[in-house]
């Protein structure tokens, strides 16, 4: 996975178009569950529109300020351990939808960060640190702890599993 | 470089990745409202048979179409538990709910390209399976 992709905005436009085409029909056969999913996604918009603009301002700061040398050396190739519990702890923290952190991480990945640190990261997200409690109540403490750490182990293979086979 | 500098730069930036996402996001919160609007709580419960083998395949697609908060599978999941079905699942579904994302595949698949997604998102499916065996399989030892 080497090659480091440009996005396609004309990938995106098309995409929109096909769901505007899916929403129209919807509302041709069934105006109530359109509706309804315009409604869900104007409450998606406001949840997440704040967290956005925040994650793009620190992502421009990123790119503005950080050197490209620096994230090869935190989180590329040869960052070793360091590497591991920067891309492992971080997606723990992480917060918010993942699609809200494909922007910055693709930057990071265009930087010169490694796709094994980057895939860890979205399995480590995994764990929801704000839910834990919900978890635990429906499926008690033990079975939590043994997810939790098995997400853990999971995120750093197959991080492993990706670098081998780019490397392959 | 000035200070000045780097905030006309910082906000240029800013300006330029969010016409660049706008679309794609809106996209994908489109979708995603849509399959809130579709896939229902009870139609989810109505596709397990009560296989453990079966159920932890079909619950991994499930999970990973699925769409929403993580305590909403965890709500489900536990639902799922009491009608009988397997913790290995129930593990399984909500498992799949936060790795997998099929909604945000064309977006993941834009920005990171086609090796990067099917990679991350084949490893995911793969380790569902994996860690909800391992999971109940070492809680029936440890309990």
């Amino acid at each position: 996975m080497s090659k480091k992709q440009k996005p396609k905005n004309r990938v995106s436009w098309i995409m929109l178009a096909i769901t505007v085409v899916v929403y129209i029909i919807t509302a041709v056969f069934n105006p109530h569950v359109a509706m309804s999913a315009l409604e869900k996604s104007y409450e998606i918009i406001k949840s997440i529109a704040p967290i956005i603009v925040v994650v793009l301002f620190l992502m421009a700061i990123f790119s503005t300020l950080v050197k490209s040398k620096n994230i090869v050396k935190h989180i590329g190739e040869g960052s070793g351990i360091r590497g591991w519990f920067i891309a492992i702890f971080g997606g723990v923290l992480s917060h918010g939808s993942t699609y809200i952190w494909y922007p910055i991480l693709a930057q990071m990945r265009s930087d010169g960060a490694k796709d094994g640190l980057l895939i860890a990261f979205f399995y480590a997200r995994a764990i929801k640190l704000p839910w834990i409690p919900v978890m635990v109540a429906y499926f008690g403490l033990t079975f939590t702890i043994l997810l939790s750490v098995y997400i853990l182990l999971g995120a750093v293979l197959q991080g492993i599993i990706a670098d081998k086979t780019s490397a392959g | 470089m000035s200070t000045c500098t780097h905030c006309k730069e910082i906000l240029n930036s800013t300006k330029r990745s969010f016409i660049m996402i706008a679309p794609m996001l809106l996209a994908v919160i489109g979708l995603v409202g849509l399959l809130q609007s579709v896939l229902t709580p009870e139609m989810i419960h109505s596709i397990f048979s009560g296989n453990a083998v079966y159920d932890m395949f079909v619950a991994t697609l499930v999970g990973g179409v699925s769409v929403g908060q993580p305590f909403i599978s965890y709500i489900l999941g536990g639902e799922l538990l009491q009608e009988g079905i397997s913790l290995y699942a129930v593990s399984a579904f909500i498992l799949a709910w936060v790795t997998l994302g099929v909604v945000q595949l064309p977006l993941e698949w834009s920005l990171f390209g086609a090796r990067f997604t099917i990679v991350r998102n084949l490893l995911a499916f793969v380790f569902a399976f994996v860690i909800s065996f391992l999971t109940v399989v070492t809680l029936e030892l440890v309990l």
